[in-house]
């Protein structure tokens, strides 16, 4: 009894070893070689922009269930004149870099939020965007100020910048009564209407593009609690695709073209590219 | 306030017609799963039930596996691992969709053979030592005595499995797959309202009554002794 299991834990040993080990080579990335990421994706003729199809403005599915949105305008108009078609890809947000690194997208392009530890594993355009985290109550409700704020509940979306910028002012933080998570910008945002909630940290672009198109009317604190930019994400090693694409975006902010699309989305040209 | 009634209505059409788009790649992955699983599990069960030391031990090891981690990380380990485990020239990588089948039929086809095999070790010895004694073959016994009657034992069991498998779908969406949940998640974001949520709901308990009625049916053919 003894001498089978022996033999047959020293063979499920070598059995694991032995995948690891392919697993472990497997992980390495190509460091060799020169820059192809622009030339890979000419000579395929696609290339593969992942998001969250549910991030209105920037990018979510319409009445007929297409996915449409200022990012999405704005990438059509750069492949556009890039000469290469443009695939868009809906995944998962928390996936979006394994989806990045594996290959199956070639960058991710969704109100994303440059910040220093997305930097570390995703080589970002230039700020293209600038957005606020704001305060939002009801447009009836007596508080003006932070201070008006002590002692009350406050709702954001779980994982967002939203939830980081709040992480970064502990002061203010720990004078909330609560902070409650929700899973998405709307079910934050029905809270709050219904009263579930006294304030909404969120991003100032999802919640004027609620405004506008909902007709309601909210009440935006004045001073925002952070402030942050949107760049495009690519691969840590796409530096000549990520390139191509920032040069494009400043040829459209100079003829135009881009304020042209950030008026029909937000009325206003509030882009930063080049500015 | 009938232009208001005819808004309402418009909607509605609109909201039905994307949360069908989205229903019918749900059943694409049902049907599919089905296909490949069901046959599969058959296989499994065999091995499982195998005197052979080897396969034996191998066949529970998978069934383990598949059973006892989440249905959610199979699909993605399915999804990613390829591009990861194999060296950097040799990238491969699976379509998503052929990669949520694969995942899906491979953890029904446990669950399947588990069924599968309390169905066929609940046949009591003297119906094969009768068998025998008639003159049946061994595969003769297997089709004509012992799976009838297993097929009666298992029905419930199946339509659990089937049940759990039309919602077990929504899953797919962790691969950005656009089925029924997904497609009520978005138009959900994009109205700014928890409604089209609750019509899939409807949709999932919809076509969860058809399965149910279906076993129904299957089950009172099956009952000719009672």
């Amino acid at each position: 009894m003894k001498k089978k299991y022996f033999k047959k834990s020293i063979a499920a040993i070598i059995l694991l070893v032995l995948i690891a080990s392919i697993m472990l080579t497997g992980c390495e990335s190509s460091s060799t070689g020169a820059d192809d990421s622009w030339d890979k994706v000419k000579e395929k003729g696609e290339f593969v922009l992942g998001l969250d199809e549910s991030f209105p403005p920037m990018g979510f599915k319409d009445e007929n269930g297409e996915i449409v949105g200022f990012d999405i305008d704005t990438a059509k108009e750069v492949f556009l004149r890039l000469g290469v078609e443009l695939k868009i890809q809906p995944i998962n947000w928390d996936a979006k870099e394994q989806e990045l690194n594996t290959g199956n997208i070639d960058c991710i392009w969704n109100g994303f939020t440059i910040n220093d530890k997305r930097k570390e594993s995703v080589l970002f355009t230039k700020p293209y965007l600038n957005n606020r985290q704001v305060l939002v109550v009801k447009e009836d409700s007596k508080y003006n100020t932070i201070e008006d704020l002590e002692g009350k509940k406050l709702g954001l979306q779980a994982e967002s910048s939203a939830e980081d910028a709040l992480s970064a002012n502990e002061e203010f933080k720990s004078k909330l009564k609560e902070v409650v998570l929700f899973d998405d910008n709307m079910l934050a945002i029905m809270d709050l209407e219904k009263g579930g909630i006294d304030v909404l940290l969120i991003d100032e672009v999802v919640i004027r593009y609620y405004m506008q198109t909902k007709g309601t009317s909210f009440k935006i604190f004045e001073k925002e609690l952070s402030h942050e930019e949107y760049g495009i994400g690519f691969r840590k090693n796409d530096k000549k695709l990520m390139g191509k694409v920032q040069e494009t975006l400043e040829a459209m902010a100079k003829d135009g073209k881009l304020a042209e699309i950030s008026i029909k989305w937000f009325e206003n040209d509030i882009t930063t590219v080049g500015k | 306030m009938l232009e208001n009634i005819d808004n309402i209505l418009q909607d509605l059409f609109r909201l039905f017609r994307l949360l069908g788009i989205g229903a019918l790649t749900s059943l694409k992955i049902f049907f599919l799963t089905l296909i490949f699983s069901m046959p599969l599990g058959l296989a499994v069960a065999f091995g499982r039930m195998s005197k052979n030391k080897l396969i034996n031990s191998i066949v529970r090891f998978f069934i383990l596996v598949m059973r006892g981690t989440p249905l959610i990380l199979q699909i993605m380990f399915i999804y990613y691992a390829p591009s990861f485990m194999l060296p950097e020239g040799m990238k491969i990588n699976i379509d998503r969709f052929v990669a949520a089948i694969i995942a899906f039929s491979l953890n029904y086809s446990a669950y399947f053979a588990e069924i599968y095999r309390g169905g066929i070790e609940s046949i009591s010895q003297g119906q094969y030592e009768a068998a025998a004694v008639l003159g049946f073959t061994k595969v003769q016994t297997f089709f004509k005595i012992i799976v009838p009657q297993v097929i009666k034992r298992i029905l419930p069991s199946i339509s659990n499995e089937v049940i759990t498998l039309v919602k077990d779908t929504a899953l797919v969406t962790t691969l950005g797959i656009s089925e029924l949940y997904r497609a009520a998640k978005n138009e959900a974001a994009r109205v700014f309202s928890t409604v089209p949520l609750f019509v899939a709901g409807l949709f999932y308990l919809f076509m969860n009554s058809i399965v149910t009625k279906i076993f129904d049916k299957i089950e009172k053919k099956l009952s000719y002794y009672r």
